[in-house]
């Protein structure tokens, strides 16, 4: 039989073999225990409305590069991932995913129609943000920085962010994925006059 | 030689950690399911905000219409088309001595963006402008949303300008840049003199995201990614560290006179808002506190401490008063439309796509002001404070390919001096945080593929 003493001792190993090996590689469960691959509802319509809902549910839920899949308990599941990998399997879309789903737009980028896409489903969308930027893809075409409005995008070839308001000192509220650091959330930045930024509109909006 | 009696007590220690390393395994197994599970049964909360662009500056004569947008979606339905019904009220006066009228606001729809707008009746405008604040209500339920977070104890202003100074930029020519003198350097990287990027995917970069000159010319350059302030005197030599315990991320620094330093965080845990932190000139921590509101993009020096841009209510709120910390509920009944300066004025700014109204006031009203019109879009109003008897005003001008500071210096008459700067931004920075005045010169941060740099303007130059 065990001593206590052993027992206690073993406990006390186990539990540090057991966070070092989490440490070491980290994965969280949380596509794999919540998320689905349902297919999208197609819409008749879209407005810029809606889709500020959208983004408002993904707000606080989180960054994942290549993810896609959100609750809406305003609260990141999987927060501190690593930088650098993209299949840590955590909650939140990464930038470009995040405005694919936002936008409602489909997996194929010759169709221009709206799908919504449920929080729980793990889709990122064929588009980069610099493909965003390129206006790449059926649904999506470049317009004038100066033009954007609610909804609209300023992307980069390395992040896309979407208007949420104008601040009277002229920047932008902009609603984003920034990063793992950062999360999904709203802040003013100064995209729209920064030259590696372009402006980017989905069309096809009800008004 | 091993003894039988010290085999059995190895095998039973062996059985020992077996055993509680499997059950330790079992533990932190369940706890994890069971954080994800309970967490991610939660049912979607509604949404329920507003965005709202108050007419800072008007020129008297001139209609004012108040928007708000609002988003609004019930608890529990996921189809985002399915919004709430919202309701509002908005609240206006001539001043602080009259009663505030109400005026129902009334729904409309552009853009299909859902709105609450309402007319300002033109015997409330007057001559000096108004006052206002709005109730947004979700119909059947008990939310409501006061834009400015205020209310009636700190409402927007609308300052009307009788007489602002035209400035017309007219068509704005790149590439006539003065890059400035570099009084300061540091290269990228881990070394006690560099300066530090995330870590992370970060495109482009961020790194070096603040920092402040002071009265001597000392400069301090806020290197989050490494948690510390450089600091070089004006004397020149090697930056002296000064360690910071924040967060690590993109961050505003403003400095005080006595030599302490204000870290404004820019990201906040869940259920908070950000951070603002005081340091002394060694990097101890004195006190933090939280702001009022979500957002907050800038922290400066006021008359009586530190005061911070906050949004949605786009209103200057105090964090501090005299050193001690004050709480969000006492930031949001102190907005200001206008960013307190030192001297105990304000000033206010107003950008549009081609105009910038900017108006210095002082307890009597306003007292100077300039409207500045360009064909060449206009972004952001870097800073806009008071130098002498001018005004310093750093707005970005931008095509859909270009993008250059220009620095105007304003007087009586119009523009005293101007030129462009390079917005030389290879990492990203603190937003609002690239233009600072101490003294009679201008300083800019600055950063390219080696490292982030501040140069300098002389303003009394001509």
């Amino acid at each position: 039989m065990p001593t206590p003493r052993s027992f206690v001792i073993g406990l006390i190993v186990g539990i540090a073999l057991v966070a070092a090996g989490s440490a070491a590689a980290y994965h969280t469960r949380f596509v794999a225990d919540n998320c689905n691959y349902a297919a999208p509802t197609p819409t008749s319509y879209i407005t810029r409305d809606g889709s500020a809902t959208v983004a408002l549910r993904a707000r606080y839920e989180g960054y994942q590069w290549a993810g896609g899949c959100w609750n809406d308990n305003d609260h990141d599941d999987s927060p501190n991932d690593p930088h650098e990998d993209p299949a840590t399997g955590g909650e939140g879309g990464d930038c470009s995913g995040f405005t694919f789903k936002v936008w409602r737009e489909s997996l194929s980028t010759s169709d221009a129609s709206f799908q919504q896409w449920g929080m729980l489903r793990h889709v990122h969308g064929p588009y980069t943000s610099a493909a965003f930027k390129a206006g790449t893809g059926a649904p999506n075409t470049t317009v004038s920085k100066a033009a954007l409005i609610k909804m609209d995008a300023l992307a980069s070839d390395g992040h896309i962010g979407l208007i949420y308001a104008t601040n009277p000192d002229g920047t932008d509220q902009i609603i984003e994925a920034k990063g793992e650091d950062y999360g999904t959330n709203i802040w003013t930045r100064t995209y729209r006059g920064s030259s590696s930024y372009s402006g980017v509109r989905r069309t096809g909006w009800s008004s | 030689m091993r003894t039988p009696s010290l085999d059995r007590r190895h095998a039973r220690l062996l059985v020992g950690v077996v055993a509680g390393c499997s059950v330790a395994s079992l533990l932190v197994a369940a706890v994890g399911r069971t954080g994800i599970a309970q967490r991610s049964d939660e049912a979607p909360q509604a949404v329920f905000d507003t965005t709202h662009l108050p007419p800072l500056l008007t020129f008297p004569g001139e209609r004012v219409h108040l928007s708000y947008e609002v988003q609004c979606a019930r608890q529990g339905v996921e189809d985002p088309e399915s919004g709430c019904k919202v309701t509002g009220t908005v609240y206006v006066r001539n001043g602080p001595r009259d009663a505030f009228r109400p005026l129902q606001l009334e729904p409309t729809t552009l853009d299909g963006l859902r709105r609450l707008t309402a007319a300002v009746p033109t015997d409330v405008t007057g001559a000096r402008g108004f006052e206002y604040y709005a109730e947004i209500e979700a119909a059947g339920t008990a939310d409501r949303i006061l834009v400015p977070a205020g209310g009636a104890d700190a409402p927007h202003r609308s300052l009307a300008l009788a007489s602002a100074t035209e400035v017309n930029l007219g068509v704005h020519a790149f590439g006539f840049v003065t890059p400035g003198t570099r009084i300061v350097s540091a290269p990228w990287g881990d070394g006690p003199a560099s300066v530090g990027l995330e870590s992370g995917r970060n495109l482009p970069a961020i790194g070096a995201s603040a920092f402040d000159v002071s009265a001597d010319g000392t400069v301090s350059l806020l290197d989050e990614a490494h948690r510390r302030v450089l600091r070089w005197q004006s004397s020149g030599g090697a930056p002296t560290r000064v360690p910071v315990l924040i967060d690590g991320r993109m961050a505003d620094m403003s400095l005080d006179e006595d030599g302490s330093l204000y870290v404004l965080e820019s990201v906040a845990p869940p259920g908070h808002t950000p951070l603002v932190r005081h340091f002394d000139s060694t990097g101890r921590e004195l006190d933090a506190v939280e702001t009022a509101e979500r957002g907050a993009s800038q922290v400066r020096i006021g008359p009586d401490g530190p005061v911070v841009l906050q949004h949605p209510s786009h209103q200057w709120m105090p964090v501090a008063a005299r050193v001690a910390p004050v709480p969000p509920s006492d930031q949001r009944r102190s907005g200001r439309i206008g960013r307190p300066l030192r001297s105990g004025a304000e000033m206010v700014v107003l950008q549009r796509e081609h105009e910038i109204r900017a108006a210095l006031v002082s307890s009597r009203g306003v007292e100077r002001s300039w409207r500045v019109t360009s064909e060449t879009p206009l972004a952001e109003v870097q800073l806009a404070e008071p130098i002498g008897g001018r005004v310093v005003v750093v707005v970005r001008l931008y095509t859909e390919s270009a993008s250059e500071f220009v620095v105007l210096v304003l007087d009586r008459h119009g523009v005293a001096r101007t030129f462009s700067t390079p917005t030389d931004e290879w990492a990203e920075a603190t937003p609002l945080g690239r233009f600072r005045i101490a003294g009679n010169r201008l300083y800019r941060l600055g950063s390219d593929a080696r490292g982030a740099f501040v140069a300098a303007y002389d303003l009394e130059a001509s």
